[in-house]
């Protein structure tokens, strides 16, 4: 959670009600030479207040990335030990990105396999017709065979209906792994966001402990000084979340009809 | 079209490489080499034998769209047919595509059904 200062902004309006009657009160006196000190004193006073209120939320914006950090830390390492340990946010974004094209790459090894195994069904179908032509010969001499060549060859046929609509779903299944793509995609625009506040973060840190002590503001002392991390930025836009948009196409039609507009 | 064809798949992702790998092959296409941007992919084009290009846009180091201005300012690689695999959806980078001179475009993510078709057409054009 972010907050800012104990006093924060309530605190302000009160303390400048104060002094405006004070100031209100001075010149009705006529005393002007107090008036402009009170005057002085809420120019320094608003100061502060700004000063203060603006680097306690830039602390509370870095802890708040800090906690994200390692509370995603923790619910990744699990019982992976190969998970990064003393990471910060993006290497920990990073590890979601492998793990998920791993386990991408395992369900396409066994779908590899399974399509192996639908080959050979496929072949064993060709050697099944061999036989069948035998069947068909015998059925002209037993009569007690009649029929069964027709219906043997309506099983075969079912059965390579089967192995073809095995064959495209097992397709499927390897065209559905492109997710780890997409999300892929999307977790790193979200590791180029949480590098981009980080660094702007501490930059502004660093004017506010400036501006804190050219006006000799006193503060809690802190101890951020984390390292920037800068990755690979990225020009591309990557999957579009918002699909209803008026300047994104929705889907393959919507390229289509575009390209084909463009005389393509 | 021919099946013997050297295709050269470009994708910063091993996952979408293998799966466009895998639906080339469907299409009878098994000669298929890799690279993870545009970066690796140039020399390899440059080193001339591929056929047809297929390209991610959304890549560390040298991007898709770079990669097509860079291959048809190429005199010796202009006229490669290169079909673009992206998930950037936007109208204005479709059209920016279509105007570096891609000759198809297929967002991600797609259907088995939809990559065959746009790769049939593209051959069917070219004739």
């Amino acid at each position: 959670m972010i907050s800012g200062t104990g006093k924060g902004f309530g605190h302000f309006e009160m303390e400048l009600q104060l002094k405006a009657q004070e100031l209100v009160s001075v010149l009705n006196e006529g005393n002007l030479s107090d008036a402009m000190d009170i005057i002085q004193e809420l120019h320094e006073f608003r100061h502060k207040t700004f000063f203060t209120e603006v680097g306690h939320l830039t602390r509370g914006l870095h802890e708040a990335i800090k906690a994200f950090s390692s509370e995603l830390g923790s619910s990744l390492q699990l019982d992976d030990e190969s998970a990064p340990e003393d990471a910060d946010a993006a290497d920990r974004l990073n590890y979601v990105i492998e793990v998920t094209e791993k386990n991408a790459h395992e369900t396409m090894d066994r779908v590899d396999k399974a399509l192996g195994l639908v080959d050979q069904l496929d072949s064993q179908s060709e050697r099944f017709k061999d036989l069948l032509l035998l069947v068909g010969q015998l059925e002209k001499e037993h009569d007690s065979l009649n029929g069964v060549y027709d219906r043997t060859c309506a099983v075969k046929e079912e059965s390579e209906k089967t192995i073809e609509t095995l064959r495209t779903e097992l397709t499927d299944i390897v065209v559905s792994q492109s997710y780890q793509d997409i999300t892929g995609q999307l977790i790193r625009r979200v590791i180029n966001l949480v590098t981009n506040v980080e660094t702007h973060l501490i930059s502004l840190m660093e004017m506010a402990a400036k501006v804190e002590k050219l006006s000799g503001i006193e503060v809690q002392p802190t101890t951020e000084t984390d390292q920037e991390n800068k990755k690979n930025p990225i020009q591309a836009e990557g999957p579009q979340v918002k699909k209803d948009s008026a300047d994104v196409v929705s889907n393959q039609d919507e390229v289509d009809d575009l390209l084909s507009s463009l005389g393509f | 079209m021919n099946k013997d064809m050297k295709i050269l798949v470009v994708d910063d992702f091993s996952t979408m490489r293998r799966i466009i790998k895998n639906l080339l092959r469907d299409l009878g296409m098994t000669n298929v080499q890799e690279a993870d941007d545009g970066q690796t992919a140039l020399p390899i084009l440059k080193q001339g034998g591929i056929d047809f290009l297929v390209t991610d846009w959304n890549m560390p180091g040298m991007t898709g769209i770079d990669l097509l201005k860079e291959v048809r300012s190429d005199p010796n690689l202009a006229h490669m047919p290169v079909l673009m695999v992206t998930a950037e959806a936007k109208k204005e980078q479709i059209i920016a595509a279509a105007q570096a001179g891609v000759n198809g475009y297929v967002v991600k993510p797609f259907t088995a059904a939809v990559l065959k078709e746009k790769i049939d057409k593209i051959f069917e054009r070219l004739g």
